[in-house]
């Protein structure tokens, strides 16, 4: 078991499958990611479960990887679910997660925008434009610039966790490059399939900086570097040269014009 | 019906027949982590240069003879005051005084430490008043200490 706890967990899946049906069970989605390098060890620590459910989680893939070999699986004191109780972070980190929320307020409106696409008229241009925007803008140089330029630097960058976050932005940049290329070509297809795929990548990424990274970090930093992200932050917040509330307005347009009719 | 006690704040509890502070790992001399004087916070001057930047520590006088660790664990690094919200007069000064911390020693943190009994929370309250108060903003944790030193609570507040 020792030397599986070393191995990235898209190769302990791809030899044990029955694994990725464990690591469910405690809402450890590791099986659809497409990176799969995070170690099986760090994965179980950065979920920080309640300790007799690690030991289940843990004699659980040990029966998994190992059906013969005679291993008790202790029983969970607690119902097993790794979001048993609300996740409060520090006030850098809830500034992230409240960003978060007009990003996946764009998400959602996606499918509308693309059942919808319009590359011919010139404001069916002007609106994927303005889409490209939020996410250039407001999604990548406003929040994950803080991630990048600031939050990832108190961290090893080498560490699986964040190379995938890394990879996942590095992934979202080149979705954004296809599109504009497709808007000069008036290729809907190819928008459309991006933004698709952009909604997915971002959806999953969110989710495992909310839940996961998040939380992880803020058990890591300091009382005394958690002034200092803030503080970071907020200098970013007034430097910078992207207004938020613009794209709050562009997220409130979008959603009245594809609110359902009443009537 | 319960039979009345008493305020928890001042009902007298006897721990020794759970103590089990005497049966922890042997340790030598503690070094101590203050490293400023005054700490009363009638007596401090919030100008000081030990706040300038700082990571500050508001207490509750009880906190520090509660808790086993209280150098160790959170006074390292840091700077301080102590208050008690029960007993303290003139608290308006207290108020004005956090509110300095914040918008002009510009401390980086503030952590206020407070006993389980009802009346400690008044410190916390009196931290989030001057805060709300203030131009700057700054994280706020808050660490609920229990009567026998454990740690009830700790978690950042909204800044």
């Amino acid at each position: 078991m020792d030397e599986y706890f070393n191995k990235g967990i898209k190769e302990i899946i791809e030899k044990f499958p029955e694994v990725e049906d464990v690591l469910n069970d405690y809402d450890i989605g590791c099986g659809p990611c497409n990176v799969g390098i995070c170690l099986l060890k760090d994965i179980v620590a950065i979920h920080r479960l309640p300790e007799d459910q690690e030991r289940q989680l843990m004699a659980r893939i040990a029966k998994a990887i190992d059906p013969d070999r005679d291993i008790r699986i202790p029983r969970a004191e607690k119902k097993i679910t790794a979001k048993s109780e609300e996740l409060k972070y520090s006030p850098p980190m809830k500034k992230l997660v409240d960003e978060h929320v007009l990003i996946k307020r764009w998400l959602a409106l996606i499918p509308e925008v693309v059942e919808n696409l319009d590359v011919e008229s010139e404001e069916g241009r002007r609106l994927i434009l303005e889409g490209i925007d939020m996410i250039r803008s407001y999604a990548d140089k406003y929040h994950h610039a803080k991630e990048e330029d600031i939050l990832f630097k108190y961290f090893d960058e080498e560490a699986d966790i964040i190379k995938v976050m890394h990879e996942d932005h590095t992934h979202g940049r080149s979705l954004v490059k296809e599109m504009l290329a497709a808007l000069d070509k008036r290729d809907a297809k190819t928008i459309a399939a991006n933004l698709m795929a952009y909604r997915e990548l971002l959806t999953e990424h969110i989710r495992k900086e909310d839940e996961i990274l998040y939380p992880w970090m803020d058990n890591q930093l300091s009382t005394h570097q958690v002034g200092e992200l803030f503080s970071k932050f907020g200098e970013v917040d007034r430097q910078i040269d992207v207004s938020p509330g613009k794209y709050e307005v562009f997220i409130d347009q979008l959603e009245q014009k594809f609110a359902p009719q009443e009537g | 019906m319960e039979k009345f006690e008493g305020c928890p704040g001042s009902r007298m509890m006897d721990f020794k027949k759970t103590d089990e502070a005497n049966t922890g790992p042997a340790v030598g001399k503690i070094k101590s982590q203050l490293t400023q004087w005054p700490i009363q916070m009638h007596l401090i001057n919030p100008s000081a240069p030990y706040y300038q930047g700082a990571d500050v520590l508001l207490t509750a006088d009880c906190v520090a003879y509660a808790l086993g660790d209280f150098h160790r664990d959170y006074l390292k690094d840091k700077s301080i005051a102590i208050a008690c919200p029960k007993l303290d007069q003139g608290q308006d000064v207290y108020l004005e005084k956090i509110k300095a911390w914040i918008d002009e020693a510009k401390i980086n943190t503030l952590t206020v430490l407070i006993m389980q009994v009802p009346c400690c929370g008044g410190l916390l309250n009196l931290a989030q008043q001057a805060a709300d108060g203030a131009k700057r903003k700054v994280p706020i944790k808050y660490v609920v200490v229990g009567v026998q030193g454990e740690i009830l609570q700790e978690e950042w507040a909204a800044a």
